[in-house]
């Protein structure tokens, strides 16, 4: 643990400077971060910072949807959205009337998918229509479903509704929300600086005894969600398979927001279950941005957080490691989006020697002077944009190069194109000046992310989730490391033909009768 | 290379910049917690009865940041020496209201070229790479009503950025090829402005609401595109972009007087030349009355059969006050009630927590600056369940007319407006930008002083009023994006009928042509 007068303390201005001439300077910025680890395991990130009277608030546990299975996937995502519900305290204005009424419509949801289930064998056997018409489901599925009504309808009654919202709310916090990625689950909200106790009561509230109230619902308005996001967009379910194409055996081919048939089937006993396995202290780490007394918060972290009793068991590893590609694999979609290509290949995960050289080789090939632009948009004209990026997630990574092409063009031209830049990769050095200029936007960058409270929250959690925060300060250095031949290394290494996964877009013919562009078609 | 101060002088000098805002904030007193030792009993049973200390926050006084340039601009300085970074930002009044008419399109193209098309000095390629490995960023862009161009930098570079800038604001070279190739992207996105249903509800909302000759609405069209030519941009240019015509935000590490003095270096020639078509006409305003009644894109699916999509997005509202009426701040309570408070807010608690029928669902109210503004509220829902939804959006603006809001809905509105007061202030780009904003617009400097006692006043009988005189159902506008055919089976009618007038006829509005904006059957 560290106590800083300054939260961020700089190396000085001379280093600053150099930076953008001298290749090996030290990079420019610390983030001075008090760590705490409680007793029962929850780690506690504190960074005080003068400015706006608002502290950044919030805390990640280390879990996402790599750590779900088939069946239950979606799940991580749609337990983020029950941890809004309330708890015994926040939520209700009868506990024990409450319980008894989500024990009921639990129990009439289990002898619903009996008959669901039923449904589903006559629907395989071609004996019942897909999806099911209200005079498919038998007598006894109607009755609970009617059941299932009239018991939702009498938990309304005995809500608070929205509780945990009002509370906020009504103190002037703003921004509370909560987002769910593969890798980690991160809440947050900005609550004014003399409300951190507020923070600190509701969120140790929520981890010590959440009540998922209004489950089935919320799992309808996932099911929204899902519509929104991926399929009532021109490209979201593409995208979704094209996810399930490049991971062969990664839980990182299931998308975040879960398949269809699992949102709607998770029961609140496999929510009850992964909150007991995953939101265990030891999986968390809390932390706060902005205008506080660290010992302070210390002192109400230990109150409150304090009550959290370790969890008995470690949470499971994630086993399942992508298999190792032997083939190309591509897919040619007819959707209603400009014609495109884009091309992944298998890379390495987060925090992994070889990341940073591919990432400045992502830089390198993209913006308004990277090669891709120069090369594709400029030169030879075959695209209209394109860019290329590493990403790396926490059990393994992969690199995307992508264009869309220009009217005339096919998305065949894109991806030869593409294929050749990275190809000349593999031979050539890039030259000192490229490498430094993208090694600058990158030192500039260092700065720019720390402007916001809050975003230096949501990177601090993030990083905590994967590796640990401090590589905020110690991921720099290793990207100004980086010399030519690593990215020509890395550029042979990874940019094989069977590593990748290719995904075409053609524009999909307008329907009959529809008013339609004739010029934009593809060839 | 100019020194920079010690970290004991950074400290100083940030007191200086937190000045801008007085903020005082007494922290939990230390005795309290002494005496209280952490631990269990000491938590309070419920988060109401905790007590905070006070926070006493003032926003920033705009007279003080004020300065007027002898050359015409006035400019608002907000020092901050945290982080070595300076935000500059020049805004013009005029945007696409002054396009010729058959040109439109013309101010946008304009707005970008004048960062994409070099400057009279540098060709395109050499200013992007010059700003690319200084690690600097720069923008421009002209909307409807205001345009603006922008540079963020480190601040070691700032003489260096301002002078690249200052050349691209007096003298864009817009290279014709820049703007081939922005005319080429711009007509491919034109030919697939029919593929998202949320960019298709934007477009016609406006047309309904504004009327469709109106600049605000999408006019642009591959005919519009093709009169331009590299003269108009230059024309328009020279039009919006003249020293009596900016207001100039800065923020960062900069020194106030050495940064006025840098601008009026920069400017005082310029402002001596003619100022062409200047001072700028004020903004018109609609002539059109918005048609109420049910309004029905059919987002079809595609030739081979393949499903339209699954969910409806919903627009339902009408025009609105503009932003200098008394009424303002009683407007903002009653919408943030109504839909505009997240889960706490009417629509979205019916609609979403207790239905499950969506996940995004609200309402805005944005009051105009030169013209009318608008109330919307929204949703999007699975197709069968638009009607359903659509019935509790009309309930819910009904009930907010006929009844009064309850102590409870009053106090969570007020008290969020004014405890989230000082996020509008949070960093020094926000106050720089608030101030140029509302310069330009010419909002009282009254105004953020009183906001918060005025919203103070906002009586349960002020909210009914309010709610009375603005929401009107006999102006009411219904849009619905989706598979018309589904929705509409779904009961979407039935919901709306007696309730929106005229609403008993459905109102196809059929695709336009993707680039000609030609509307089958005529408009």
């Amino acid at each position: 643990m560290g106590t800083a007068p300054w939260p961020l303390r700089r190396w000085g201005v001379f280093t600053i400077a150099c930076a953008l001439s001298v290749p090996s300077a030290l990079l420019a910025q610390r983030v001075e971060v008090e760590e705490h680890v409680l007793e029962n395991g929850l780690r506690l990130l504190l960074l005080p910072r003068k400015g706006d009277p608002n502290v950044a608030a919030g805390w990640v546990a280390r879990v996402g949807s790599v750590n779900e299975r088939p069946g239950i996937t979606g799940l991580a995502h749609l337990f983020e959205h029950m941890m809004f519900k309330g708890t015994r305290v926040i939520g209700t204005r009868d506990i024990e009337r409450n319980l008894e009424v989500m024990a009921d419509l639990d129990r009439v949801k289990a002898e619903l998918a009996r008959e669901e289930e039923a449904l589903r064998s006559r629907q395989r056997l071609g004996e019942a229509p897909e999806p099911a018409r209200p005079e498919d489901l038998s007598v006894r599925h109607r009755e609970l479903l009617e059941e299932l009504a009239a018991l939702a309808k009498r938990e309304q009654d005995l809500l608070v509704k929205n509780e945990f919202d009002r509370i906020y709310t009504s103190a002037g916090a703003s921004g509370l929300n909560a987002g769910t990625t593969s890798d980690y689950t991160i809440y947050f909200v900005s609550v004014p600086a003399n409300k951190i106790e507020l923070w600190f009561w509701l969120e140790s509230d929520r981890l010590l005894n959440p009540v998922f109230r209004e489950f089935y619902s919320e799992r309808d308005v996932v099911r929204e969600e899902r519509r929104m996001r991926i399929e009532s967009t021109p490209t979201g379910r593409f995208q979704e398979e094209f996810d399930a194409l490049f991971w062969a055996s990664s839980p990182y081919g299931w998308p975040v927001i879960g398949w269809p048939s699992d949102i709607e089937a998770i029961t609140r006993d496999e929510a009850l279950e992964f909150f007991g396995t995953y939101y265990a202290p030891q999986n968390i780490t809390t932390c706060l941005v902005g205008d506080f007394d660290p010992a302070r918060a210390l002192e109400l972290a230990r109150k409150y957080f304090g009550r959290l009793r370790r969890g008995p068991r470690e949470p499971p590893l994630v086993r399942t490691r992508e298999v190792r590609q032997l083939a190309e694999r591509r897919m040619t979609a007819q959707a209603e989006t400009k014609p495109q290509a884009r091309i992944r290949f298998h890379t390495v995960p987060d925090g992994h020697s070889d990341e940073p050289a591919l990432v400045l080789l992502g830089e390198v090939l993209s913006g308004r002077t990277g090669r891709l632009y120069k090369a594709l948009v400029l030169g030879s004209q075959v695209a209209n944009d394109a860019a290329a990026y590493q990403r790396g997630l926490k059990h393994e990574g992969y690199f995307e190069a992508e264009g869309v092409a220009k009217p005339g063009k096919a998305p065949e031209d894109v991806e030869r194109a593409l294929l050749g830049e990275l190809d000349k990769l593999k031979s050539e050095l890039v030259s000192e000046r490229e490498l430094q200029k993208v090694k600058n936007q990158r030192a500039a960058g260092d700065f720019r992310r720390l402007r916001s409270s809050f975003h230096l929250l949501l990177q601090l959690l993030g990083r905590d989730a994967s590796r640990s925060w401090k590589t905020i300060n110690t991921d720099p250095p290793r990207f100004e490391a980086v010399r030519a031949e690593d990215l020509r290394r890395v550029a042979e290494s990874y940019f094989r033909p069977e590593n990748r996964s290719v995904i075409l877009y053609h524009t999909q013919p307008p329907p009959a009768g529809a008013p339609g562009p004739k010029e934009t078609k593809s060839p | 290379m100019k020194p920079r101060p010690a970290p004991a002088a950074v400290a100083i000098a940030l007191a200086a910049g937190i000045a801008a805002s007085s903020v005082a904030i007494a922290l939990a007193a230390a005795s309290s917690a002494a005496e209280d030792p952490a631990g269990r009993d000491a938590v309070v049973p419920h988060p109401r009865d905790l007590v905070f200390p006070e926070l006493r926050f003032e926003p920033p006084d705009r007279a003080k940041h004020r300065h007027e340039l002898p050359s015409g601009p006035v400019v608002y300085v907000v020092e901050d020496h945290e982080l070595p970074l300076v935000d500059v930002t020049v805004h013009v009044r005029g945007g696409s209201y002054l396009e010729p008419s058959g040109k439109a399109g013309l101010a946008a193209l304009t707005g970008s070229q004048i960062r994409s098309g070099g400057t009279a000095r540098w060709s395109p390629e050499d200013f992007d790479e010059e700003l690319a490995f200084l690690a600097a960023t720069m923008s421009s862009s002209i909307g409807d009503t205001e345009g603006s161009a922008s540079f963020n930098c480190l601040s070691k570079d700032l003489p260096r950025v301002l002078d690249l800038f200052s050349d691209m604001l007096w003298s864009p070279r817009f290279d014709p090829q820049r703007l081939e190739l922005k005319l080429s992207q711009d007509l491919q996105d034109l030919a697939r402005r029919n593929d998202q249903t949320s960019a298709i509800e934007a477009r016609e909302w406006e047309r309904l609401l504004r009327g469709s000759g109106f600049f605000t609405t999408d006019r642009v069209t591959k005919a519009t595109l093709g009169t331009i030519s590299r003269e108009d941009l230059a024309g328009f240019h020279r039009r919006l972009f003249h020293p009596r015509n900016f207001v100039i935000a800065v923020a960062g590490d900069v020194d106030a007087r050495g940064i006025l003095d840098a601008l009026e270096g920069s400017l005082k020639d310029w402002a001596r030349e003619d100022w062409p078509g200047g001072p700028i006409p004020p903004v018109p305003k609609p002539a059109a009355v918005p048609a109420p009644g049910l309004h029905v894109v059919d987002k079809a699916g595609d030739a081979g059969g393949k499903a339209a999509v699954n969910q409806g997005r919903v627009s339902i509202g009408h025009r609105a006050a503009t932003r200098d009426h008394p009424d303002f701040h009683a407007l903002t309570v009653m919408n943030h009630i109504l839909g505009g408070g997240g889960f706490t807010s009417r629509i979205t608690s019916r609609v979403r927590s207790d239905e499950g029928l969506a996940y995004s669902a609200g309402s805005r109210l944005e009051l105009g600056v030169h013209f009318d503004g608008t109330f919307r509220a929204f949703f999007q829902s699975k197709s069968e369940t638009v009607g359903r939804a659509a019935r509790i959006v009309l309930e819910e603006i009904e009930r907010m007319r006929k009844e009064s809001v309850s102590g409870e809905e009053l106090e969570t509105a007020v008290n969020h407006v004014i405890g989230s007061f000082p996020r509008l202030f949070a960093t020094p780009q926000l106050v720089t930008s608030a101030f140029a904003s509302d310069e330009l617009t010419g909002r009282d400097a009254a105004f953020w002083r009183t906001y918060r006692e005025k919203v103070r006043k906002v009586t349960a009988g002020d909210v009914l009023r309010v709610a009375r005189e603005h929401l009107k159902p006999e102006a009411l506008v219904v849009l619905v994006v989706g598979d018309a055919a589904a929705i509409e089976k779904g009961g979407l009618r039935d919901a709306v009928e007696g309730k929106v007038p005229g609403a008993g006829k459905v109102r196809r509005i059929p695709l336009p042509d993707p680039l000609t904006l030609e509307y089958p059957g005529g408009d």
